[in-house]
C-alpha cells in the first residue's frame, strides 16, 4: 500500500476513550488501556516559587487527587457525555502522553471515541486540536456505540451504556448510528452512588467516613457505634470531600448491591441472603432487603421516593423507545442484538433483569437476544478495546484523516471521513 | 465506517458463478491476514443446508461470512399458497459465534460493509451468532419476512 506512512504496524497509533467516570488511554493493538485515570480533575492554586503570584495546579490521576490539601476543587472536562472544559481535557491529554503513553505526540497517529450524540462544531474542534496542538500525523473519530457493537461482533445492534452519569441507547445500523433514535436517562451510576448515600446517612444514620480522615480503628460488633481515631488533615474544599465520600460508596455499591431479578418485592428480598459490609471506620452491618431495594430504581423509576427533574426512564424504556423510533422493519434486528456496556451495567444481574423486563414490553413473537461482554474489562473498556484493534489493523492506514488531508481540507474533514 | 479491508476479484468471481452459473450452493468466505476478503471454501451444488450447517460446525469459534444459494418457493399472487416456481434466493450470512475472539468480530463486523457492498443482488441479509439463529427455520423465517 502507498500510504503506508500512517498508522501500520511499525508506528503505534494511540487509543483514547472518555467518560464521566474516566478517562482511558493506550496503544493500539493492547488488549486493555494502559490508563484509566478518574475523569475528574483538582484545581488548587499555588505559590509560583520564589514569587509572589499564584499560579493554577492541576491534580490528575488518583495518587495526585487522592492526597488531602487545602483549596482543592474538582472539575470535569465533560457536560452531558460531550467535551465542555477543553483547558482541562488539554491537561489530561498532556497527562497522558506523559505519563502513560510516554512519548511524542507527533509520532503517533490518534484515535478517540467519542459519545454518539457529539455535535459538529466540536467534532471539528477536537480535530483542529489534535492537529494543530498536538501534531498528530493522522486523526480518526469514531462513535463509541459503533466500536462496542463491532467489537461484539454486529455491524447492527442497539447498545445499552449504562455509565456514572447516564444510561443511553443508541441503536447502530450496518455501522451507523442512527442519530434521531438516541434515548438517554440520568439514571446511572452516579444515581446509585447518590441512593446508597441518602439510605445510609438518613436512615441508618451512617456517618460516612473516608479512608483518608481514618486514623486507626478497632474491631466493634455488628451495628455498634464505630470506635475509631480520625487523622487531622488540612481543612479540604467540599468538593473534594464528596468525592472521597463518592469512593467509599462506590466500593459499598461493587460489593453490596444487586439487581432484583423481578420487580423489587420487600418478601422475596429479604428471604435472599445478606451480605455484610464494613466501613473504614470499623462500623459494620448485614445488608439484606436493602441490597436489592437500592438499584430497582434504574429499572422503575417510580420506586424512587425522592423527587427527581423530569420523569427519568427506566432502562428497559429507554431501549423500548429507542428502538420504538427506528423503521419498524429494522426492530427485530435490534431487539435480536442488544448489546449491553458500561461500567454501571456489572451491577449483579443487571442484565438478566433488563431482559425480563424487556421480555414484558414487546411483543411475545419479538425474539429478545442480548449481547454482555463476560469480563468487567471488556463491559467497561468495549468501545477502547474495538478502536485499539481497528486502530491497529493495517488496512485501516486508508480511512485516517492524514495530516494532508487536514491542511487541505480543514477541520470539515472529519465530517466526511468519519461520519 | 469500515476496517480498509477489501474484497478479492476471486470473492466476486465465485458470487457470480453461484448467481449466475449455478455452480456453488454455498460460499464461505474468511478474510486472509486481515487485509482481503477471500473465498475459503466452495460448496457443491448438490449440498443441502445441512451439509452446510456441518461445515459450519467444523469451523469452532471462528468468524467467517457465509452465501447460500436458498432454494424457496415464490408465493403465488395474491395468496400465500407456495406456488410451483421454485425460486433461488441468496442469502449473506455473518457468523460471529460468542465463543470468537474479539480481535477477529472486530474485524469481521467492521468490514462486514465492504462485502455487503460488492455483493450486489442478495435477497437477505442475516446476521448469526449461534447456531439457532443460523438454523434452516431461522433462515426460512427471514425469508418469508419482506
Amino acid at each position: 500500500m502507498s500510504s503506508g506512512i500512517y498508522g501500520g504496524d511499525e508506528v503505534g497509533a494511540v487509543v483514547f476513550d472518555y467518560g464521566h467516570y474516566s478517562f482511558r488511554a493506550g496503544y493500539a493493538g493492547e488488549d486493555a488501556p494502559k490508563a484509566d485515570i478518574p475523569s475528574a480533575i483538582g484545581l488548587v492554586d499555588q505559590l509560583i516559587e520564589g514569587k509572589d503570584e499564584l499560579e493554577k495546579k492541576y491534580l490528575i490521576d488518583v495518587g495526585a487527587l487522592n492526597y488531602p490539601r487545602k483549596g482543592v476543587e474538582l472539575q470535569s472536562f465533560l457536560k452531558d457525555g460531550l467535551i465542555d472544559d477543553w483547558e482541562l481535557f488539554e491537561k489530561i491529554l498532556d497527562y497522558s502522553y506523559d505519563k502513560h503513553i510516554r512519548s511524542e505526540s507527533q509520532l503517533h497517529p490518534v484515535l478517540i471515541s467519542e459519545a454518539s450524540w457529539n455535535t459538529r462544531p466540536k467534532r471539528e474542534k477536537l480535530t483542529e486540536l489534535m492537529f494543530e496542538k498536538y501534531n498528530v500525523p493522522a486523526f480518526f473519530l469514531i462513535k463509541n456505540a459503533v466500536l462496542s457493537a463491532f467489537a461484539n461482533g454486529r455491524a447492527t445492534a442497539v447498545i445499552v451504556d449504562s455509565g456514572a452519569t447516564q444510561t443511553s441507547a443508541v441503536p447502530v445500523h450496518d455501522g451507523y448510528v442512527l442519530q434521531q433514535a438516541i434515548v438517554k436517562s440520568p439514571l446511572a451510576g452516579d444515581f446509585i452512588t447518590m441512593q446508597c448515600k441518602q439510605y445510609l446517612e438518613d436512615h441508618e444514620k451512617v456517618e460516612l467516613v473516608p479512608n483518608y480522615l481514618v486514623a486507626s480503628k478497632e474491631p466493634v460488633k455488628e451495628r455498634e457505634p464505630p470506635k475509631y481515631t480520625r487523622k487531622t488533615v488540612p481543612e479540604v474544599s467540599k468538593s473534594w470531600a464528596n468525592l472521597q465520600v463518592r469512593t467509599l460508596l462506590q466500593d459499598f455499591q461493587a460489593s453490596v448491591l444487586q439487581v432484583s431479578d423481578a420487580p423489587y418485592d420487600k418478601e422475596v428480598a429479604e428471604g435472599m441472603p445478606a451480605v455484610h459490609y464494613e466501613f473504614p471506620t470499623g462500623y459494620n452491618n448485614d445488608y439484606g432487603a436493602k441490597r436489592f431495594e437500592i438499584p430497582e430504581g434504574l429499572f422503575d423509576p417510580s420506586s424512587i421516593r425522592q423527587q427527581l427533574p423530569g420523569t427519568p426512564l427506566g432502562v428497559a424504556q429507554v431501549v423500548t423507545t429507542s428502538v420504538g423510533m427506528c423503521d419498524v422493519d429494522m426492530r427485530p434486528s435490534f431487539y435480536g442484538n442488544i448489546t449491553v456496556v458500561g461500567g454501571c451495567t456489572l451491577l449483579q444481574g443487571y442484565a438478566d433483569r433488563l431482559q425480563r423486563d424487556l421480555s414484558h414490553k414487546t411483543p411475545p413473537s419479538m425474539r429478545l437476544k442480548f449481547i454482555a461482554p463476560n469480563t468487567p474489562a471488556e463491559r467497561r473498556f468495549a468501545p477502547w478495546i474495538g478502536g485499539s484493534i481497528l486502530a491497529s489493523l493495517g488496512t485501516f492506514q486508508q480511512m485516517w484523516i492524514s495530516r494532508q488531508e487536514y491542511d487541505e481540507g480543514g477541520k470539515q474533514v472529519v465530517e466526511r471521513k468519519c461520519p | 465506517m469500515a476496517s480498509g479491508v477489501s474484497v478479492s476479484t476471486e470473492s466476486k468471481q465465485v458470487y457470480d458463478d453461484v448467481k449466475k452459473n449455478k455452480l456453488h450452493r454455498y460460499v464461505i468466505y474468511c478474510i486472509k491476514d486481515e487485509r482481503e476478503i477471500g473465498v475459503e471454501i466452495k460448496g457443491d451444488r448438490n449440498a443441502s443446508y445441512q451439509d452446510f450447517l456441518t461445515q459450519m460446525k467444523e469451523l469452532k469459534d471462528q468468524c467467517r461470512y457465509c452465501l447460500f444459494d436458498f432454494p424457496a418457493e415464490a408465493p403465488q399472487e395474491g395468496t400465500n399458497e407456495p406456488s410451483k416456481i421454485a425460486l433461488d434466493r441468496l442469502v449473506l450470512m455473518t457468523w460471529c459465534p460468542e465463543g470468537a475472539r474479539v480481535k477477529q468480530k472486530m474485524l469481521y463486523a467492521s468490514s462486514y460493509d465492504a462485502l455487503k457492498k460488492s455483493l450486489v443482488g442478495v435477497y437477505k441479509y442475516v446476521q448469526a451468532c449461534d447456531f439457532e439463529e443460523l438454523s434452516q427455520e431461522a433462515i426460512e423465517e427471514a425469508l418469508k419476512k419482506k
